[in-house]
């Protein structure tokens, strides 16, 4: 069962001079299992989206449903497995393993299975357990970020969703969670990412939804963004197109440096070959 | 302009997050500091304006000991720093308030303050957010205006810790660029990031581990270092293709991996010049 929006529209402020729309119209089907990312510039009203997701905000008009259930039950939060774009906002407890223990416990798993989950989590964020008892207000950056995750990834969610996860995390750290994001997906969660980080994330988005100024102005599959002409797009990519607009008979659809690789080198062969048989004649 | 000597630093919970370290930044220098997370770097920023005291070592700014209490007015007035998460800064009611904030502090005459407001929101664009709460504006909003800030301040040395993170490529290529354009006009900049991407003309990359500096040079020589990965570090795209295509035969310059743009140029040069 899918996460699926209808004609959503949403304005903040709503009848007062500060009065902002910032969606309009907006039809979505997210299903289980898919890895989707949410692109689009600063304002744009990629966050407002994912708030909908999970009834912390209310559409103005149109619906809402989480597997058919309304956004505000008790089942469907517990589908939802949410992390913030300042994940310091999210925290609240006073040790980090309250803190990911939180979700667990709060839906009526038992001490022992919220403890199993948390050390999981612990692991797919790669802390190591002295960050246990530490307080989540006196970590770096990237560190709350990481503690922000783990709480989500240990309700085990159908959907996680995700405002920017990767930004405070090291170049190392971006690699390690996207590896985990990746596992999760592969186990049959829908993840779902609000994203600047194109390097990182375009290999393994699946499908595509852009936003400009509250509409979807794309959705649909990563090949079929490729071919729209859209941007953003990963420098990697941005580099292929380049070259095809350019007249090498390179494929732009390229998305990690190896591939760049054997695609330019391929095409360097081609190019040899062409020329050697033509000087031949 | 700013130099630390055996600067040393642990929170009052224990946790040490600075070890020993020497540094001297010039005027007018463009300064990168990256690392892992938890190397330390904000900790570093922090006391660039006094807002940490390290608890050995010291640090000096153009002559002022941060740990001078009576010095910390005039060190604020060189140093400003914007922050990782802009909300931390957030002060005033309105857009309009936060910004007038920080000339306020210095001190500045009224007209001062209001030409500093004016000029940060026609440069932004943001004129339309003048009287919003600066908590409702989106996080890329948020983080522009706080740079919009800092930069109408037009303070000697420029502290920016993670400021594009929340930025489209564009808006964070469009901030890059203010910056630099200041840095140009004798601005010092010191910059932390994580997106390595953004530093392909800066003077000097400090690479930090554990509390302290490991490694230290310009981008080129940082870049081919065969330590980065164990400190938390990976190549920005296109450097990494350059260096995988040298050992296939195929030399792009250093200059040229600064762009998909200039990278293609020289690429087709190399294929196509019969
Ligand atoms: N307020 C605090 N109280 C206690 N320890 C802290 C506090 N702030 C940071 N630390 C610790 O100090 C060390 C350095 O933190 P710092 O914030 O300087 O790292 P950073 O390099 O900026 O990391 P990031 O890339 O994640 O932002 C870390 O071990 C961190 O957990
Ligand atoms: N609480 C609020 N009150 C009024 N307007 C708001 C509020 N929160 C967001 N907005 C406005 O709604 C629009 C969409 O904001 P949203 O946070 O969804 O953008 P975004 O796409 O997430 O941007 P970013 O990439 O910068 O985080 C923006 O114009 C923003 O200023
Ligand atoms: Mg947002
Ligand atoms: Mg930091």
């Amino acid at each position: 069962m899918p996460i699926i929006l209808e004609n959503v529209s949403f304005s903040y402020s709503k009848k007062t001079p500060l009065e902002t729309s910032a969606l309009r119209n907006i039809n979505l089907r997210i299903e289980k299992g898919e890895f989707v990312g949410i692109l689009g510039e600063k304002g744009a009203g990629k966050s407002t989206l994912l708030k909908l997701f999970n009834g912390l905000l209310n559409p103005e008009t149109g619906t809402v449903r989480v597997d058919g259930l309304n956004t505000s039950s008790r089942e469907a939060k517990r589908r939802i497995g949410m992390v913030f774009q300042q994940a310091a906002d999210q925290l609240f407890c006073r040790t980090v393993y309250d803190e990911i223990a939180f979700g667990p416990l709060n839906f009526g798993y038992s001490r022992k299975e919220a403890e199993e989950r948390v050390l999981e989590a612990l692991e797919a964020v790669y802390l190591d357990q002295t960050m246990l008892h530490r307080n989540p207000f006196s970590l770096s950056g990237g560190e709350m970020q990481r503690v922000a995750l783990a709480s989500a990834l240990a309700l085990r969610p159908d959907y996680l969703v995700l405002d920017e996860p990767i930004t405070g995390l090291d170049p190392v750290g971006k690699k390690e969670i996207l590896e985990t994001l990746k596992k999760v997906k592969d186990e049959g969660t829908a993840v779902i990412a609000v994203t600047h980080n194109l390097k990182g994330f375009f290999p393994l988005l699946e499908k595509i939804v852009l936003i400009r100024e509250g509409k979807i102005a794309f959705q649909g599959t990563k090949e079929d963004y490729l071919k729209t002409g859209c941007v953003p797009l990963p420098p990697i990519t941005s580099l292929m197109r380049e070259l095809k607009e350019r007249g090498l008979p390179v494929n732009p659809a390229v998305f990690t440096v190896e591939d760049a690789l054997q695609e330019i080198l391929r095409v360097r062969s081609v190019i040899e070959k062409e020329s050697t048989s033509n000087t031949g004649k | 302009m700013i130099r630390l000597e055996k600067v040393s630093y642990s929170y009052p919970d224990g946790t040490p997050a600075l070890e020993n370290i020497n540094l001297a930044i010039k005027k007018g220098e463009f300064i990168a500091i990256i690392g892992k997370n938890g190397s330390g770097k904000s900790t570093l920023a922090l006391h660039l304006n006094g807002l940490l005291k390290p608890q050995k070592g010291k640090v000096i700014i153009r002559g002022m000991d941060t740990r001078d209490i009576s010095k910390l007015p005039g060190i604020r007035k060189l140093v400003g720093i914007v922050f990782q998460n802009p909300e931390t800064q957030f002060v005033g009611r309105t857009v309009e308030e936060d910004l007038a904030f920080g000339p306020e502090n210095l001190c500045l005459p009224p007209v001062e303050i209001r030409k500093c407001v004016d000029m940060a929101l026609a440069e932004t664009g943001f004129e339309k957010y003048r009287y919003r709460s600066p908590k409702t504006l989106s996080g890329g909003q948020g983080q522009f205006v706080a740079l919009a800030g800092i930069l109408a301040m037009r303070p000697e040395c420029l502290v920016f810790d993670e400021v594009t993170s929340m930025l489209d490529p564009d808006s964070g290529t469009d901030v890059l660029e203010r910056i630099r354009k200041l840095q140009r006009k004798g601005k010092t900049v010191v910059y932390i990031t994580h997106n390595l991407e953004e530093l392909h003309a800066a003077d000097r990359i400090i690479v930090m581990d554990k509390g302290r500096i490991v490694l230290e040079g310009d981008p080129e020589s940082v870049f081919a270092d065969p330590s980065l990965q164990s400190l938390g570090l990976t190549l920005p795209s296109l450097i990494e293709l350059a260096a995988r295509l040298k050992t296939c035969g195929v030399a792009i310059p250093w200059e040229k991996t600064s762009s998909p743009h200039s990278f293609a140029e020289e690429i087709c040069q190399l294929f196509l010049k019969t």
